[in-house]
Parts: structure tokens; sequence; C-alpha cells
């Protein structure tokens, strides 16, 4: 394996969860509903996915349930802002504090266990091809999934009837509401998608690229996924393409200093986030004013009766 | 972010302390000791031992004391979880991190009727003493046994943050490598982190790729460790056994060891015998201790053990001079002896080392 190849793998692996979750969240973003708490939907995925697997000894049913816990969080968060129309960034932030509290009562009894990761999936013949075949053809399946899931959304959000309908709820829930489309109902589903996005980028932390339960373990992922919508100005592939930019820096700082190139890590530990900044400038000089974002972002829908 | 978590937890630890004073009346004759650890228990690490410590200490003086641990405590609510431990009758306490240094220096004059001990900080007072093991020792040791075991002749150290204890830590491995072969490198990652896994998993991936095959860590996880399992080859433990977590790829860990010191102070307390000491304990001292050894032949077991023992004794010391920086100064000539205070304060890699150390 050249190191190149070793490379790409390793940006890969990390650049999935952080595409996973970005995903889910843009999803929840174009419905309108702006959820901070993809942090803590990500870490409870993680601490019950490593607690389910281990104790049912499948790993699929440590997905199964880290998605569901996902959900689980993300509809508490939908009956606070969606039932209560309460502020959705206070919710949001709650949501992260609680899920990373709570992740550490479920996980307390298994800190330090371990088990085998989720094996990679190689698809016979093409992961045969030198070079191209591993990178492409010999991943995990979270990373199918993730590619699948960005195909999906894209193709969901633009080509069909119902993504317009999400759409119209994140532009103007008002015109959507008196087109007769129940505009909570399609913010609730958006936001249980998202939710469940976060949970199972959350299981591929504690299933396949460490597979073990500490408290904490997700370390900021959840806040850099919320970055990466921002930077993808709410289109799905390029949400992957941030992903990948984020994951790669990250990898390329780390074998810059293995090779001994002076780089200050603190400084590249920002420059995800530096980015992002810069590219928002970049949309605003563009656009001249205005955002990319859905008009509708972050306000709470009352419908009337 | 885990604000909310870290104050049920101070308020549920204080409440604990609360309780286990209003008990009994003979608790009058008991010594209330409190530990505040700045990570959860369950780390499988570094406060885990500090709370294992507890244990021991609790084992050996049996009912003439009472322990308190409070686990998690972020520094902003250290003086609030201190005081509360204070005021339910807790006369030793043990502050266990770097990062509550200058809060048991600050508190300490405020409560003169109570000792404190602080973890790894570098001065005293009339009230706190100071405590902290010579894990360079064990670094050495490392270092001889991954020299023997490479054949890339290159380690891989995944490192925390630039503070002394792990530059010196990083120069000590080198020097260990050195004495088996002087051709050793080693490629150093910085993760900014104590505890960051998938970060740490990251960067044992890139050191490996980039040909390292013994790692090294100083972070407080297992992660590290396990990469070297799953990709074939060999790593080292961090403050408790870590065999379980890398059965093929498990060298030696160094394990910590708090209770004895912990009930030595506590018993110096009730005897009323308490001095403010400054403990920095090695091999010789019990305070951590290099085990077990796995998957090493007979000949390299014999020869750490050769070398522990060496150590331990005295007779072979890990800062004897020569000590020469990356840029060329000579440090200490032949013949000299780095002091404490200068260990404490090492900030520079040796020569022959090439990373760098971020500013």
């Amino acid at each position: 394996m050249t190191l190149l190849e070793a490379i790409l793998l390793t940006v890969i692996t990390a650049s999935t969860p952080l595409l996973i979750a970005a995903i889910g969240e843009l999803v929840v973003e174009k419905s309108g509903v702006l959820n901070l708490g993809v942090e803590g939907m990500m870490i409870m995925g993680a601490a019950c996915g490593i607690v389910a697997a281990i104790a049912t000894g499948s790993g699929a049913a440590g997905v199964l349930a880290a998605v569901l816990a996902g959900m689980a969080m993300a509809a508490l968060f939908a009956a606070l802002t969606l039932g209560l129309a309460a502020n959705q960034v206070a919710a949001g932030l709650a949501l992260t504090i609680f899920g990373i509290g709570l992740s550490g009562v479920v996980g307390a009894a298994h800190v330090g266990a371990q088990r085998e990761g989720i094996g990679k999936l190689e698809i016979p013949l093409l992961s045969d091809i030198p070079f191209l075949g591993p990178v492409l053809f010999g991943q995990d399946p979270f990373v199918y999934a993730s590619f699948a899931l960005t195909a999906g959304v894209a193709w969901f959000l633009t080509r069909t009837k119902a993504g317009l309908i999400l759409r119209a709820c994140g532009e103007s829930a008002a015109s959507a509401h008196a087109l007769g489309y129940p505009v909570l109902r399609i913010r609730f589903l958006a936001i249980l998608f998202g939710g469940a996005c976060a949970g199972l980028a959350g299981a591929y932390l504690s299933l396949v690229l460490t597979p073990f339960w500490t408290s904490g373990m997700t370390a900021g992922r959840g806040w850099i996924a919320l970055a990466i919508v921002v930077f993808a100005s709410w289109l799905p592939w390029r949400a992957a393409l941030g992903a990948y930019l984020f994951g790669g820096i990250t990898i390329l700082q780390l074998h810059a200093q293995g090779a001994g190139f002076r780089v200050p890590p603190q400084l590249m530990s920002a420059l995800p986030y530096l980015i992002t900044i810069v590219v928002l400038v970049a949309i605003m000089r563009l656009r001249r004013g205005g955002t990319a974002g859905p008009a509708n972002l972050g306000t709470p829908f009352v419908p009337d009766r | 972010m885990t604000l909310t978590r870290r104050h049920l937890l101070g308020t549920a630890g204080a409440l604990a302390g609360a309780a286990a004073l209003g008990t009994s009346a003979e608790a009058q004759q008991r010594l209330n000791v409190g530990v505040v650890l700045i990570g959860p228990v369950g780390d499988f690490g570094w406060s885990h031992m500090h709370d294992q410590g507890r244990r021991r200490m609790a084992e050996v003086l049996g009912d003439r004391v009472n322990a308190t641990t409070v686990e998690s405590v972020a520094p902003p609510d250290f003086d609030r979880v201190v005081t509360q431990l204070v005021r339910t009758g807790h006369r030793l306490i043990f502050t266990t991190s770097f990062s509550y240094f200058a809060p048991t220096q600050r508190l300490a004059p405020q409560h003169p009727q109570v000792f404190f001990e602080n973890a790894t900080g570098p001065t005293t007072l009339p009230n706190m003493a100071i405590y902290n093991a010579r894990f360079y020792e064990g670094r050495y040791i490392q270092g001889v046994i991954a020299a023997r075991k490479s054949r890339s002749k290159t380690i891989g150290y995944v490192a925390t943050f630039p503070v002394p204890e792990v530059i010196h830590a990083i120069n000590t491995v080198m020097r260990g490598a050195w004495s088996v072969d002087p051709s050793m490198r080693v490629r150093v990652v910085w993760v900014n982190a104590w505890s960051n896994p998938a970060r740490e998993a990251d960067a044992a991936r890139a050191l490996i790729d980039q040909g390292c095959d013994v790692l090294c860590s100083h972070t407080d996880g297992p992660a590290p460790l396990q990469l070297a399992e799953q990709r074939g080859i060999f790593g080292f433990g961090q403050a408790s056994d870590m065999t379980r977590f890398a059965p093929r790829a498990h060298l030696t860990s160094s394990v910590n060891n708090w209770g004895d010191y912990y009930a030595e102070r506590a018993r110096a307390v009730i005897d009323g015998t308490w001095r403010p000491t400054d403990t920095w304990g090695g091999l010789g001292s019990g305070m951590f201790r290099m085990a077990p050894w796995t998957n090493m032949t007979p000949e390299e077991v014999s020869e750490a053990e050769r070398i522990r023992d060496a150590i331990a004794s005295g007779r072979l010391h890990p800062f004897d001079g020569p000590i020469t920086r990356q840029d060329g100064t000579v440090v200490i000539p032949q013949g000299g002896r780095l002091t404490d205070d200068q260990i404490r304060a090492m900030n520079y890699f040796y020569q022959g080392i090439d990373a760098t150390i971020p500013s």
C-alpha cells in the first residue's frame, strides 16, 4: 500500500461521520429548523450503539440502537421546539449538554469495554483494482451509506415533490401552511431524520473508528457537522466536499506533524472553522447580502386555527 | 459542555460527603479525606487510578478514615467543591490534577486547619504538599523495548500538549531507544487533547502509515494501542494495565499506584506528623510499576527487568549527561545530571529528535 493510498483511506474514515451528521442536519435546516443539538444526538448514538452491540453481540443491533437513540433525542427536541414553539437555539444547546451528560450515564457500566469493530465490506472484483479498488470499493458499510445518503438527499430535495414541500416549509412556513401542508409534521419528520443521521454518525465513532466507549468521545464533531452545513450553503454535494475538506485537513496535519513539518497544531485544529467563516464571507460578497440559508431558518412556526 | 453533568456530580459528591459526616457520632474520631478528580472515575486511566488509590487507603486504614471522591470536577467548579468538602469536615484533601495546582494554592491559606495535597504541582505551602511519580523512568524502559521490537527503527509518539511532563517523556523514550540502537528515530504527533479517541486513532494511523511500528502514547485512553493491535504492530499502555485492549500488540503498561502514598499521608494526619512534603516517587517507591510484560521474548523481558532494577536502585539515571539540545547547545556535559527542577522545566527536544515542539 502506498502512503498516498493510506492517507486517502484515513481521510475517508475521518470524513464519513462528519458527512453523515452534516447531511442529516442539512435536511433539518432545509425544513426551517435549526437543531444545534447534533453533538448531543451523536454522542448518545455512540453510547447506545456500543452498549447495545456489547449486550447483543451484534454490530447491526448496535447501529439500530444508535439510530433510535439519535431519533429519541431528536423527538425530545421536536417536542420542545415544535410542540411548545420553544427557542430553537436554546433547545439545541440544551440537547447537546443533556446528551453529553446522559451518554455518560448510559455508557458508565461499559467504560473500557471493547468489541471487534465492524469490518470492511469489500465489493468483489472491483476492490481488486489496484489503488482505486481498496480506496473506493474496500470500505466499511458506513462509507457507502454516507454516499448513498448524500445522493438520496440531493435527489429528494431537488427532484421530488416531497422535497419541494420540505423546502417550502423552510423558506416560508406560513405559505406552506396556507397551501394546506402540515408544516409541523413535515418538520418533525425532518428532525427525526437528522437525529437518525447523527446517531448513525455516533455509531461510526464507537463501533468502527475506535470500538470502545469513553465519555465525551465525539469531541466536537457535531459542531463541525453544523459548520459544514453552513460551509456547503445547504447543498448536499457541497456538504460532501466540505466533510472531506475538513477530514482531509485533520489527517494531513497529523501526517505533516509526523513527517516533522513545522505546523502549529492549534492553528490546524481551528482551520475548519476559519474556512467556514471565509466561505460565509465569500458567499455574502457574491450574493451582495442575504444568506444561502432557508429564509425561515430558526423561526418557530405556530399554525393559526 | 459537560457543565451540567459536572454540577450534578459535584452536588452528588458533596451530598455524599455531608451524609458521611452526619451518619455517626463516632465519625468524630475518623479522618475525613476528600479526593477531587479531573475526569470520570471510569476513564480507565488517570482518574480511575486515583480512585483506586482512595480505595486502597480505605482498605489499609479501615475505620480510621472516611473517604469521599468527587469526580469530573472542572477547574471552574473546583473552589465550590473544595469549600463544600472543607465545610463537611474533610481535613485532608487530595487535588489530583496539575489544573488544580493554582486553585489549590489559592484556597489552602484560607483553610489553615485543612491539609491539601496536589498531584504534579511544582511548589508547596505550609498546609499544602505536592506529589508525583517519575513516569519518565518507565518511558526509558519503553524506549529500550521499542528499539528491540522495531524493524523500521521508527517509534511513533501520540503526544498531548507541549508541557514539560510530555516533552521529557519523549526525550527519555529516545534516550532508552538510543541505548540499544543509536539509529532509532521518532515521529511525534500532537493531538492537543488528553482524551479525543477518534483523533488519537487518526494520529496513530498517520504514524503507522509513515512507517512507525511501535507506538508510545501520552493520552488517557487506549485508542492508539487499539490501532496498534488492528495494524499488527506494538504499543504501550498508560496509567493502568491495558493488556486486554490489545492482547497481541501490548508490550507493557506503566501502572500507577497512589494507594500506599494516600494511606501514609492520611496516617500522618491522624498521628499529627503531617509535613508539606515534595514527593516525586520513582520505580523504587512503588508509586508505579511496569506490568505485565507481554508479547516479549524471555531475553527481552530479562533485559527490561535488568534496566528497571538499575533505575529503581539508582544505578542508571535517565537524565545523566551528556545532554544536548536539538539546536546543538549542551545542557549538561558528561558526568553531570539534571536537577529535578531542570527536569520539571524541560522545554526542548534532545539532539537527534527531528520533531518540533509547537510554541
